[in-house]
């Protein structure tokens, strides 16, 4: 199954996605937690497109394609902003107390954990993809 | 995403419903705000309503535990609903909220 949701890149549409992700992944079979899942992962992803790869620009597009197969499911993210380098987002440390607890990096952090892999393509011609993979049988809770 | 204030005993009660993302998170980050800078610190948030958070909703919560504690209060959390309780977790934030049963119990959690 083949499924894909084209809109601008906008907080507004967020809702819309979380909603394409969550309905194509039922119907591909998953629990509720594994969607859950997902369209956190995809709904953070996007969140950080409107806001840093578009941010300060008219409001571009944003392409999600759904896909999956017997093991996987795997959803692209398209967008035609800024390119970033996800590998340079660190961590947050989820150990230091309140008073440290930084509030940047949470929402790369969310996708690390919600998803298995995570591959990112700059491309400013065709497009950045953002692929993210969760496996079936992937746990869905801890 | 829908927020309701109301107060009961000395404890300020903040009901979320709905889902807490980059476009609402300012809304309940500006309500959060509004009672803190009103002396209100003593705050409950009843998030049997809500029924997703990304970390904009975090980054909410974490700025309102600061706020609130550093003048003497707290931000405790009521009733999270089990997909939500996953992403406090992820995130490490039980290890930093409060998070109460239910309403009454996180009340009752500022009388002791």
């Amino acid at each position: 199954m083949k499924a894909e949701f084209h809109g601008e890149a906008r907080l507004e549409n967020l809702e819309s996605v979380r909603e394409f992700v969550a309905s194509a992944c039922h119907r591909a079979g998953a629990d509720s937690s594994f969607c859950f899942d997902l369209k956190s992962a995809v709904d953070e992803a996007c969140t950080n497109i409107i806001l840093h790869g578009y941010g300060g620009r008219e409001a571009g597009s944003i392409d999600v394609c759904f896909e999956e197969d017997a093991e996987r499911m795997v959803v692209t993210i398209t967008d035609r902003g800024r390119p970033f380098s996800p590998g340079e987002i660190r961590a947050p440390d989820l150990s230091s107390s309140w008073r440290e607890r930084p509030a940047g990096g949470l929402g790369w952090h969310l996708i690390r954990k919600m998803v298995d892999e995570i591959e990112y393509l700059a491309d400013g011609e065709k497009g950045n993809r953002l692929i993210l993979v969760k496996r079936r049988g992937s746990p869905g809770r801890l | 995403m829908e927020i309701e204030v109301t107060q009961r005993e000395q404890v300020t009660i903040v009901a979320i419903v709905g889902s807490v993302d980059g476009l609402t998170a300012g809304a309940l980050v500006q309500s959060f705000r509004e009672q803190v800078h009103g002396g209100n610190v003593r705050i409950v948030g009843d998030w049997s309503g809500v029924e997703y958070t990304s970390s904009a909703g975090l980054r909410a919560l974490l700025e309102t535990v600061k706020e609130t504690r550093q003048r003497g209060g707290d931000l405790r959390l009521a009733a999270v609903q089990p997909d939500v309780l996953r992403v406090l977790e992820l995130a490490g934030f039980t290890g930093i909220l409060k998070l109460f049963p239910d309403i009454e119990t996180a009340v009752g959690s500022f009388r002791s």
